[in-house]
C-alpha cells in the first residue's frame, strides 16, 4: 500500500489519487485553498450573496433556508453564519438516527435555543433502525447507511414539502477526496448523495432481505424527491465551505466560546479529537472501526491528514496518532451489539468478508498489512472459513497483487 | 432548421469517472456509470464516453458498494448503455474495425477515433465503409504551439502536422460522419471555447462540427451557438457540479431563443 508523502492518507482512501511526486489529491487540492488570498474570499463571499439573493428570489415560503444541523461543530458554524452573519431565518432539520451521546443530545437541543431558530427533528421507528443497522452491516459493512440517508434525504424531502429552495451545507468533500477544486463550486447533488453517502444503495435495496422485514412504508424518510420536484420548488444545495475557508479547529473553539458548544468530555478511543461525531456514537465506535476492518485506515488518520494540512501537526506526530488510534476496537462496539443483538463474534465473521484484498493479506491466521510508518503488522485473528479465506486470496491474485504487500 | 445539439461528454480512467484538466491533471469523481443515467434522465441530447485510461486496468478500488466494479472498458460501456435512452458515441482506444464492433454491438450508436485515425487515415474509410460514415465521429484534439494551433494525438502527447482545419478535411473526404474539435489548452480552464478555430472548422467542412473545451458558465454554449457554425456544443467537467446541469443548461439557451430543443425531463 501506498501512502502520501505529506499527509498519512493510504492511496485506498476514498477516491483518492497519488501524484507521481507521491503526493495525494486530497493534498494537492488543500494546496490550492491555502495559496487563496483574502481578496479571493472577499470574492467568494459577495458571489455566496449572489447566489443566495438568485436562489431565494423564488422563495414562496417563509423560510429563508434550511439547515440540515446534527448539533454538531459544523452545524453551530452553519448555522451562525446564516442566522448571526445573515440575519436569514432558517429551518433547522435533523435527521435523529437514534444513537446521540448525551453532549450530541445537549448541542442539538440548545441550538433553537441559542440561534432562535425553529428546528425540526426527525426519527425514524427505531425498530425500523435496529433492522436498517443488522441489514446494512451485513449488505454493506455499514451499519450507519441509515444515518447518511436520513442525513442526505430528509432536509431535501422537508425543503420540497415547504417549498424552501434554499438549503445551505457545510463543509465539501473536495478536500477529504480531492474530488473538485474551489472554482468548481460544486452544489450538493443527487449523484453524489447516491453515490458517495449511500454507497449507491437506495429504499428499494432494503427490501426483501430474508431475515430483516421492511416495507416501502418504513422507509418512507429514504426516498429522495424526482427532479420535477426539485425543480418546481428551485431547491439548490450551497457548500458555505465553498465560499468561506474551512478550519475545524477554529470553528469549534468560536461556537464554544460563543454559543456554549459542548465537545466531548470524556476522549474516544478511536481518534484524538474530542469534537466530531457527538451525534453518533456508532459512527467512530463501529461504523468507523469498520472503515479500518475494510481499507486499513480510519478516523484517527482522517483528523490527523487534515491536521497536518493545516498546520497543526508534523507529519510525524499525526503517524504517532494514527498508530495509537486507528486500529482501537473500543468500548462503543459492544454499546451497538447491545443494541442490534449481535455477538462480538458474529461481526468479527461478518466484518471479515469486507476486508479488503488491496489492503489486507492473510499471514499465518492473522490479518496483516503495511503501516504508514514503513513495517508490516498483524492485527488479529482471521475469521474466516477456510472456503472463504481461498476466495480472499483468490481474489488477491485476481488483483494482479501478489501474497507479500506490494 | 435541424436543432442544435447539447452533448455531455463522460471521461473515463481506469474504471474512474473522472475530470480532467488541460489533458493533465484529473480527479476521481466516482462511478463510471450513475452519471450517464443522470445525464439521460436530463433529456440530454447525446452522449459521448471516452475512455482515457493508459493502461488495460480498471478498478474502483472498492467492492462494498451497490454499484458494481467493473475491469473492462466494454462492461463499463453495456452498463452504461443499459441507463441510457439517448444516442452514445463510445471512443477511446480503438485500433482496429473489430474494436468498433463490439462498441457497437454493446449499445454505442457511433464511435469517435482519434491516433488510429491519424496513424491511418484508411482506418477512416474502412470504418466508414463497413459501419456506415455516420457512425463515425473523427475526434481532432488541438493545442497552441507557437502562435499555431496543431493537431495532436495520443491523448494530447504528441504533436502532427496538421492544422485542425487541414485535419478534419482530411477526415471527411476520408469518410468521416462528424468531427469532435477539441482545445487542449481549454480542458477545464472554463475560460469559454477556441472560437476562432471552432469557426473556422465549421464554416469550411460539410459534415456536422461538436465544439468541445472551456466551458465555464453557459453562456459560454450560447457563445458558440453565436460566433460559429458548430452544430453542437460538447462539455465534460461542468456537467458534473451541479444537478439537473443539462435541463438547466438548455433552460438558458432555449430561453434565449437558440435553437435547441425545448429543456425537458426523460419521462421513461
Ligand atoms: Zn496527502
Amino acid at each position: 500500500m501506498n501512502y502520501c508523502k505529506r499527509c498519512v492518507y493510504p492511496q485506498i482512501a476514498v477516491n483518492l489519487e497519488i501524484n507521481n511526486d507521491g503526493i495525494c489529491s486530497s493534498c494537492g487540492v488543500f494546496e490550492k485553498f491555502k495559496k487563496l488570498t483574502p481578496e479571493f474570499w472577499a470574492q467568494r463571499k459577495k458571489k455566496f450573496e449572489e447566489l443566495i439573493k438568485e436562489i431565494s428570489k423564488n422563495n414562496t415560503s417563509d423560510y429563508d433556508c434550511v439547515i440540515p444541523v446534527s448539533g454538531g461543530k459544523d452545524s453551530y458554524y452553519q448555522t451562525h453564519m446564516m442566522v448571526s452573519v445573515y440575519g436569514l431565518k432558517p429551518l433547522l432539520v435533523t435527521y435523529h438516527g437514534n444513537n446521540y451521546l448525551p453532549e450530541g443530545d445537549y448541542n442539538r437541543d440548545r441550538m433553537r435555543h441559542v440561534f432562535n431558530a425553529d428546528h425540526l427533528v426527525f426519527g425514524p421507528s427505531v425498530e425500523v433502525l435496529k433492522k436498517l443497522n443488522r441489514l446494512c452491516f451485513r449488505k454493506m459493512g455499514d451499519m450507519n447507511w441509515h444515518a447518511h440517508c436520513g442525513i442526505m434525504t430528509y432536509p431535501i424531502q422537508v425543503a420540497v414539502k415547504f417549498n424552501i429552495p434554499l438549503v445551505i451545507w457545510g463543509e465539501t468533500s473536495w478536500d477529504i477526496s480531492g474530488m473538485y477544486e474551489p472554482e468548481d463550486f460544486v452544489e450538493f447533488s443527487a449523484r453524489a448523495r447516491h453515490e458517495h453517502s449511500l454507497r449507491g444503495f437506495e429504499w428499494h435495496d432494503m427490501l426483501n432481505d430474508e431475515k430483516e422485514k421492511l416495507s416501502e412504508k418504513d422507509l418512507l424518510w429514504t426516498k429522495y424527491p424526482t427532479d420535477d420536484e426539485i425543480l418546481k420548488v428551485g431547491v439548490r444545495g450551497l457548500y458555505i465551505g465553498n465560499f468561506f475557508r474551512w478550519d475545524p479547529n477554529k470553528h469549534s473553539k468560536m461556537v464554544q466560546e460563543k454559543y456554549g458548544w459542548k465537545p466531548r468530555e470524556v476522549p474516544f478511543e478511536r481518534t484524538y479529537r474530542k469534537f466530531s461525531n457527538l451525534d453518533d456514537r456508532y459512527e467512530n465506535g463501529a461504523h468507523d472501526l469498520l472503515k479500518f476492518i475494510k481499507f486499513g485506515y480510519g478516523r484517527a488518520s482522517d483528523h490527523a491528514s487534515k491536521d497536518i494540512r493545516d498546520g497543526y501537526m508534523t507529519r510525524e506526530e499525526g503517524i504517532e496518532k494514527v498508530r495509537k488510534h486507528d486500529h482501537v476496537v473500543s468500548s462503543d462496539l459492544n454499546y451497538w451489539l447491545d443494541y442490534v443483538g449481535m455477538s462480538e463474534e458474529e461481526f468479527w465473521r461478518v466484518a471479515d468478508t469486507f476486508r479488503d484484498p488491496r489492503v489486507w493479506r492473510i499471514e499465518n491466521g492473522a490479518w496483516v498489512k503495511d503501516n504508514v510508518w514503513g513495517t508490516s503488522s498483524a492485527y488479529g485473528p482471521v475469521y474466516l472459513s477456510e472456503e472463504q479465506s481461498k476466495e480472499f486470496n483468490k481474489r488477491q491474485k485476481n488483483l494482479g497483487l501478489k501474497n507479500n504487500g506490494k | 432548421m435541424k436543432k442544435r445539439r447539447l452533448i455531455p461528454v463522460l471521461l473515463l480512467k481506469n474504471g474512474w469517472l473522472v475530470q480532467s484538466k488541460g489533458f493533465q491533471f484529473y480527479q476521481n469523481l466516482g462511478n463510471p456509470v450513475t452519471s450517464a443515467k443522470r445525464l439521460s434522465e436530463w433529456a440530454s441530447d447525446e452522449l459521448i464516453y471516452l475512455d482515457i485510461s493508459r493502461d488495460e486496468v480498471y478498478d474502483l478500488r472498492r467492492d462494498d458498494l451497490g454499484h458494481e466494479n467493473r475491469r473492462s472498458f466494454l462492461e463499463i460501456i453495456q452498463d452504461v448503455s443499459k441507463v441510457t435512452f439517448m444516442p452514445m458515441t463510445v471512443g477511446g482506444r480503438i485500433r482496429t474495425l473489430a474494436d468498433i464492433e463490439r462498441r457497437l454491438s454493446l449499445g454505442a450508436d457511433k464511435i469517435s477515433i482519434n491516433t488510429a485515425a491519424l496513424l491511418n487515415q484508411n482506418f477512416i474509410t474502412e470504418a466508414a465503409r463497413e459501419f456506415g460514415s455516420q457512425s463515425v465521429v473523427v475526434s481532432v484534439d488541438f493545442k497552441k504551439i507557437g502562435d499555431k494551433f496543431v493537431v495532436m494525438s495520443e491523448g494530447g502527447t504528441k504533436e502532427t502536422d496538421y492544422s485542425p482545419l487541414e485535419w478534419a478535411k482530411i477526415a471527411q473526404s476520408a469518410g468521416a460522419g462528424e468531427i469532435l474539435l477539441n482545445s487542449i489548452d481549454r480542458d477545464g480552464a472554463r475560460t469559454g471555447y477556441e472560437i476562432d478555430v471552432i469557426a473556422e472548422v465549421s464554416e469550411n467542412v460539410k459534415i456536422p462540427v461538436i465544439a468541445c473545451g472551456g466551458a465555464g458558465e453557459w453562456a459560454h454554449f450560447a457563445e458558440i451557438l453565436e460566433k460559429t457554425k458548430a452544430d453542437a456544443v460538447a462539455a465534460a467537467n461542468i456537467f458534473q457540479y451541479t444537478d439537473q446541469s443539462v435541463y438547466q443548461a438548455k433552460k438558458y439557451l432555449y430561453e434565449r431563443g437558440y435553437n435547441v430543443r425545448p429543456p425537458d425531463l426523460l419521462t421513461v
